[in-house]
């Protein structure tokens, strides 16, 4: 490594130079950060102040920049300077414009900023430019693991961009539900009518196609390894076992129908004219288009009714508590196979909410016009016999009604092919416990031999982990993206498009893993973590809470880091007792130093020092924005971004007490079920190591009251800075900390 | 019962929404209505229905055959259109009320004295005679619906709106004479009657 | 930035809100190089406009935070802002587009300092609020805005206000001779990421959008929760200011409707319910939430969502399409008339303020995308082989919530990579 030689750039633009001393900062910067270069600008960014640096770096050698402007979150094009580390002093955001421009201010502002330079020079100097990690794994290949219509479409649509697929299916052929299908509901205008399901295509452009290798009657029964190296082992069913290296992952379980037999007061069960929409579809391709016949004894069915939600959006807890968003417009098909067979045939859906959202709304008003009648109802029994009697509750008449049918489909949802809960060891609504009758014997998908568990961890119901919203691929296993109804309830449709997400995904995972390159949300960060082997005790706390399932152990038990599986959050940094663990760029020392380096005033100078170790994503541009808005806060606080609270060692906040900082914030995101953080679990890791700061105050004989922690959202742009000003006052309250020296 | 009557009982079974999209104007509309309410809560007469047009829409779904068609409620449509402009779904509302009235009233099953099924008679007896309606003739008619003594008392309270009419001219006197028929009214007889048989023949009833 | 080159292995994403700059970065991210148009000064489009998503009630800037770093780290990355298409020729793998670039007339040497806006005295509607109040001729559109760099408003251009902004800047960022420019770029394939657009609460006569104060839609309201948004995060009246503690939600404002949109707008019954949290938010039990529908819509997993609002003792759910609204004169309060039609109950509700839960329209009807590609008969995008490497994401196509707009927009970023691929004959 070579030396590092740290330039520091202060900025005089956007008011620096009127508000602050910035020739004391440069002094500042060359005694106590150590820069051998200084210099400052009257306004840094433009295209003059950036090519002096540029200049620096390539002439004088310049490895380690300061910058001491504004926020790391402006002008970061501006700023974005290759192959250097990069620090940046927010004078501009983190002091004068949170800082009164008065005369009486002015020696507290200059402080302030003086601090933040100082905590920029010893940020730089202990970052490392990343290299790359020299154990990445270079195969883009794709497995997908489930051959129903959501894995054929994950597979079709790699391939079509390039990637070889290894796509292996459980049963002995292609197409999974959706070939079980008679029609399917229409995917283009008008949305009137069943159209073809289009699953023999499919099964013939993958036969046609090189470069998907299909593997039927065959099951995972080993992954190990990481984004650009899996290993897996691909077992028949007839015995055998091949071992193929693959670069992502793409799980594609399926569901499957949820037992109708557990509905036994719906005639689940009891009757063989009472069938789940999969009886129904069986039933349709039987008559392929003729009139459809009852299973019981053959006749014509000349009246049906479709129940809806039976089974689903259960509140008493014995059933599926969830939609499966499909079945409203699945029972508006079904109901179309008999009218257009026979218009005759008496159709009818109880329903108490139609949901048929986007386009499924012409779909619905075509069954309409075909005579299939909608009733808003509740159906409490289903009576066998020759002719069922389905019996409801009618809410629009509040009337007590009855309905005869020849047969009855019962709308009954999906439950999720999801394998293992890792969490609580096979408890969750599996389908194959669901066969055993309760006996759970769950069989794993992907029998990972992650530290953390075989499979992918659920979020809801038994459905694949997913941030929901913003970033639905994102799992909490790096390069093995599910897709389709084992993620969460869905149609044919659907799937189709979530699985050629999910192909996306799975390439750029392979893609990125080749360049030794994070995945999200830290994409193209090169650093990884890295471990000091001597001092490691084994305590295995980063393999256990990495939120990301990214660390083993290896045969003697030290941690065994798989780089391209690592997030960057910094988790298993802020978990480690004896802090042997850091990245190039981000490390116990690169916060330590920044913390240490702050100058603290003595017992008597009434000038308390507050630490707030504050989110990247969220709390620090709370502040940013508070800012902008010239919402002011207190002068003794020293803000350090840190990747994510889960990353924060508590050896930074002892250390910050005994050396006299006189009260300590963290701001993280929410966590829990709707937890916020990009990490998912860091925020709830550091939650949980801070509830023992207590006992440590104590020891130091200081004040609870000189640590908080507390959960600030990006919008908390009025309410963080409130947050740090009640510590100001607390510390007034108590008074300062009797551990400066 | 009438004739007409059970014979659509025995044709149609329990089927009264078929009974209703072949017999109805409008009639195969029905289906399409997805219980939202808002012609319900338009109709400015809203508060006096029995059973409001969406609720009469679910009653034929439900094979509510008799409560549907001896209800007064489809008579206290007065043709704002309201409803149909609203509904979402396009449905003509105005004409399905007025359908079903009329289909009850053909099957003889109408309630017998409601006052618009009498005042419709009224005036479509008038407006035959003559092709043109007589509405001096109407009027007095109407006052004595019920009955001699309701009629004068009517009579006395429109008095001062039938002498301003009068002399603004709006009135015709001599209406009570008769006159006032239009050119070949009985060329309309014929084609009533004509269009009667049409229509008898298109929805298979019985003429 | 205007000089940005590309080539047929180029892709180019038109729109810049969450589904745009989602289909942009997957494919940065997979190493392509990419150019994202966003008609608006800022990228973040509608998402950037709301306080909270269902069903986590966390916060949009949240994810726009991270998708903004990914964009500032990504060197494959291009973005124009102010721009839109007004062309595109050739086919798969070999298109020319022109567009067209508005003047922002703020150069990139803008520090975002804001002594433009302090110098300047006009006042503007502000659209980021939904025109509900004002702000200066020079501005930052929103606090997080990106590209984080003022817009000197047209209107201002040739008046003293321009000149005195243009003397408060030091730094020579604002440059009033900006002129408005063409471009033509090479591009293999298009991602269509326009998004959508609230319906015209106006033209359901009956609701009196138009008429009444205290009728107002969904994205009003949900900028009325903006601390930074016209009126400062409180939920108030727009009459009298006071506080709106009965408040009144209609679903399918506009949706499931012939007269209107014929499509169901599926995001409508879950923001209602995310909504009705809101008034708890500000307001605790004394709040007063009614949500009138015809069918509660929260599918799969945010059915959750629904029963937990349901088990609110300060939420009711009335089963009807409310007929029309009347005012109270005196008051201004708004009174809903209608049936529910469980059981038939007429009802003349008295509320403080009634929430339209407008319908989703796309914001460019896709029958006049240049290019020509299929759309359906509400101007949605169409997926079909004939429009050959145009490639709809998001509400473009359709309306979908954030989750599934993502979806379609990683979907779609594939679809685009495969032509790309296909150009460059990439052998994996």
């Amino acid at each position: 490594m070579a030396d590092i030689k740290i330039g520091a750039y202060v900025c005089k633009g956007c008011g620096l130079g009127e508000r602050l001393n910035t020739a004391q900062l440069m002094t500042v910067a060359q005694r106590e950060g150590k820069a051998q270069v200084v210099r400052e600008h009257e306004f840094l960014c433009n295209s003059a102040g950036i090519s002096m640096i540029k200049q620096d770096i390539e002439k004088e050698g310049v490895n380690h920049v300061v910058i001491a402007a504004c926020s790391r979150r402006a002008k970061t094009d501006a700023f974005g300077f290759d192959s250097v580390a990069i620090s940046r002093a927010n004078l501009r955001e983190g002091v004068i414009w949170v800082q009164p421009d008065t005369d009486e201010a002015k020696e507290i502002t200059q402080e302030m900023a003086a601090d933040y330079v100082r905590m920029g020079c010893a940020e730089v100097a202990k970052m490392q430019i990343p290299q790359i990690n020299p154990s990445h794994g270079n195969n883009k290949r794709i497995l997908v693991v489930g051959g129903g219509i959501s894995g054929m479409t994950s597979a079709i649509e790699a391939a079509k961009a390039g990637y070889e697929v290894l796509l292996v299916e459980k049963t002995g052929q292609l197409g999974g539900w959706a070939a079980k299908l008679y029609r399917r509901v229409p995917s283009h205008e008008p949305y009137a009518d069943p159209m073809e399901t289009g699953v023999p295509a499919l099964v013939r452009q993958i036969e046609a196609d090189k470069r998907i290798t299909v593997h039927l009657n065959s099951t995972i029964s080993r992954t190990s390894g990481a984004p650009g190296q899996f290993s897996v082992d691909i077992s028949k069913e007839s015995g055998g076992t091949s071992t193929e290296n693959v670069g992502a992952v793409i799980m594609a379980s399926g569901f499957e129908p949820y037992d109708l037999k557990k509905l036994p007061e719906l005639g689940g069960g009891k009757s063989p004219d009472v069938v789940d929409q999969a009886g129904l579809e069986q039933l349709a391709r039987a008559a392929n288009g003729a009139a459809i016949k009852r299973p019981s004894d053959g006749k014509e069915i000349k009246s049906v009714v479709f129940v809806q939600c039976a089974g689903q959006r259960d509140e008493s807890g014995k059933h599926l508590a969830y939609c499966s968003g499909h079945c409203c417009n699945t029972s508006i098909k079904q109901a179309m196979y008999f009218k257009d067979s026979n218009p005759n045939v008496d159709a009818v859906v109880v329903y108490t909410d139609l949901r048929t959202p986007g386009n499924g709304e012409d779909f619905y008003r075509s069954a309409q016009r075909k005579g299939v009648i909608f009733t808003k109802g509740t159906v409490s029994e289903v009576v066998p016999g020759a002719e069922l009697q389905v019996k409801f509750k009618d809410l629009i008449l509040n009337d007590d009604a009855v309905a005869k049918a020849d047969l009855v489909v019962l709308a009954t949802g999906m439950v999720a092919n999801s394998g293992v809960d890792i969490d609580t060891a096979g408890g969750a609504p599996n389908v194959e416990g669901q066969k055993e009758g309760g006996e759970s014997k769950v069989v794993s998908i992907l029998n990972l031999t992650y530290r953390q568990g075989k499979d992918l961890p659920l979020l809801k119901h038994g459905f694949n982990d997913s941030h929901f919203i913003c970033f639905p691929y994102e799992t909490r296993r790096t390069g093995i993206y599910s897709c389709g109804p084992v993620r969460r309830p869905m149609d044919a449709q659907q799937a189709i498009e979530d699985a050629t997400g999910a192909a996306l995904k799975a390439i750029q995972a392979a893609e990125n893993a080749a360049l030794g390159r994070a995945a999200h949300p830290r994409s193209g960060d090169l650093s990884f973590p890295t471990f000091r082997r001597e001092g490691c005790t084994q305590c295995k706390r980063c393999t256990v809470e990495c939120p990301f399932g990214a660390i083993d152990e290896d045969e003697q038990r030290y941690p065994q880091f798989n780089e391209s599986r690592c997030r960057r959050c910094g988790t298993c940094m802020g978990a480690c007792p004896v802090r042997v663990i850091s990245f190039e760029n981000y490390s116990v020392d690169t916060v330590g130093y920044q913390i240490k380096s702050v100058d603290i005033p003595d017992q008597f100078s009434e000038k308390p020092r507050i630490l707030v170790l504050a989110c990247e994503n969220d709390a620090y541009p709370a502040l940013d924005m508070a800012a902008m808005n010239k919402i002011q806060y207190s002068a003794f606080a020293r803000i350090v971004p840190v990747r994510c609270l889960g990353s924060v060692n508590t050896i930074w906040i002892n250390d910050a007490l005994t050396s006299g900082y006189d009260g300590v914030v963290l701001m993280g995101c929410q966590k829990g079920d709707n937890y916020q953080c990009h990490f998912v679990k860091g925020s709830e890791m550091a939650y949980y190591r801070m509830s023992k700061i207590d006992d440590t105050l104590k020891g130091m004989s200081l004040e609870v009251e000189r640590v908080r922690t507390c959960e600030v959202a990006i919008t908390d742009i009025q309410r963080a800075p409130k947050i740090i000003n009640e510590m100001a006052e607390t510390i007034q309250k108590i008074g300062l900390s009797p551990m400066k020296f | 019962m009438s004739e007409l009557n059970k014979v659509m009982v025995e044709k149609y079974r329990n089927d009264f929404l078929k009974e209703v999209e072949a017999n109805v104007e409008e009639g195969n509309w029905v289906k399409m209505c997805m219980q939202c309410g808002v012609c319900s809560g338009s109709c400015p007469f809203g508060p006096y229905w029995e059973h409001p047009p969406q609720e009469i829409f679910m009653m034929v779904r439900a094979g509510k055959r008799e409560e549907v068609l001896t209800s007064e409620s489809m008579w206290m449509c007065t043709s704002c259109y309201n409803c149909i402009v609203r509904c979402p779904r396009e449905l003509p509302i105005t004409h399905i009320m007025h359908g079903l009235a009329n289909y009850a009233h053909r099957l003889g099953i109408a309630p017998k004295m409601n006052p618009t099924r009498r005042f419709a008679k009224l005036f479509w007896q008038n407006i035959i005679k003559g092709g043109r309606v007589n509405e001096l003739k109407l009027s007095i008619g109407l006052y004595f619906m019920d009955g001699f003594s309701n009629g004068v008392k009517k009579g006395l309270e429109m008095l001062p709106v039938g002498l301003g009419l009068l002399k603004t001219g709006r009135l015709n006197p001599f209406g009570l004479l008769g006159g006032g028929k239009c050119k070949g009214a009985s060329d309309i007889h014929k084609m009533l009657k004509k269009a009667q048989e049409i229509e008898n023949r298109r929805k298979g009833f019985a003429s | 930035m205007s000089g940005a080159v590309a080539t047929n292995e180029t892709i180019l994403v038109v729109g810049g809100g969450i589904s745009g700059m989602t289909a942009a970065l997957e494919a940065a991210e997979c190493g392509k190089d990419v150019v994202l148009v966003e008609k608006n000064p800022s990228l973040g489009g509608r998402v950037s406009q709301l306080y909270k998503y269902f069903p986590k009630l966390c916060h949009p800037t949240c994810g726009m935070e991270i998708n903004l770093r990914r964009i500032k780290a990504n060197k494959h990355l291009r973005v124009l802002t102010l721009a839109e298409v007004d062309k595109v020729e050739g086919r798969a793998g070999d298109y020319t587009v022109t567009i067209r670039l508005r003047p922002r007339y703020v150069n990139e040497n803008c520090t975002a300092c804001g002594a433009c806006a302090d110098a300047v005295s006009t006042e503007i509607d502000n659209p980021f609020n939904y025109k509900l109040n004002k702000m200066k001729a020079a501005y930052l559109p929103f606090n997080m805005a990106y590209p984080q760099r003022y817009v000197i408003d047209s209107s201002i251009i040739g008046t003293p206000d321009a000149e005195k902004a243009k003397a408060a800047c030091k730094y020579d960022a604002i440059d009033l001779g900006m002129k408005e420019q063409t471009m033509t770029l090479k591009v293999g394939a298009i991602v269509w990421a326009t998004g959508w657009r609230p319906y015209d609460a106006a033209k359901i006569q009956p609701y009196g959008y138009d008429r009444y104060d205290n009728v107002i839609t969904s994205v009003e309201f949900e900028r009325m929760m903006d601390p930074f948004g016209p009126t400062a995060g409180k939920l108030v009246r727009p009459s009298d200011g006071k506080e709106a503690k009965n408040v009144a939600f209609i679903q399918c404002a506009g949706s499931r409707d012939r007269n209107h949109l014929k499509h169901c707008s599926r995001i409508c019954c879950m923001a209602s319910l995310k909504q009705s949290t809101y008034v708890n938010e500000q307001f605790g039990d004394q709040a007063q939430s009614t949500i009138y529908y015809i069918d509660i819509r929260a599918i799969d997993r945010l059915e959750d969502f629904y029963q937990k609002v349901r088990a609110n003792p300060t939420v009711k759910f009335v089963k009807s399409k409310v007929a029309n609204i009347t005012e109270d004169r005196e008051s201004s309060d708004v009174i809903l008339h209608g049936v529910d039609t469980e059981g038939y109950h007429r009802y003349d509700n008295r509320h403080d303020l009634c929430v339209l839960a407008v319908g989703m329209e796309p914001s460019v009807d896709a029958r006049g995308i240049p290019g020509g590609v299929h759309a359906d008969a509400s101007g949605f995008l169409e997926a079909d082989a004939a429009n050959g490497a145009i490639f709809g994401a998001g509400c473009a196509t359709n309306a979908l919530d954030v989750n599934r707009a993502v979806q379609s927009a990683t979907a779609a970023s594939l679809r685009a990579i495969q032509v790309i691929n296909k150009v460059s004959g990439a052998e994996v």
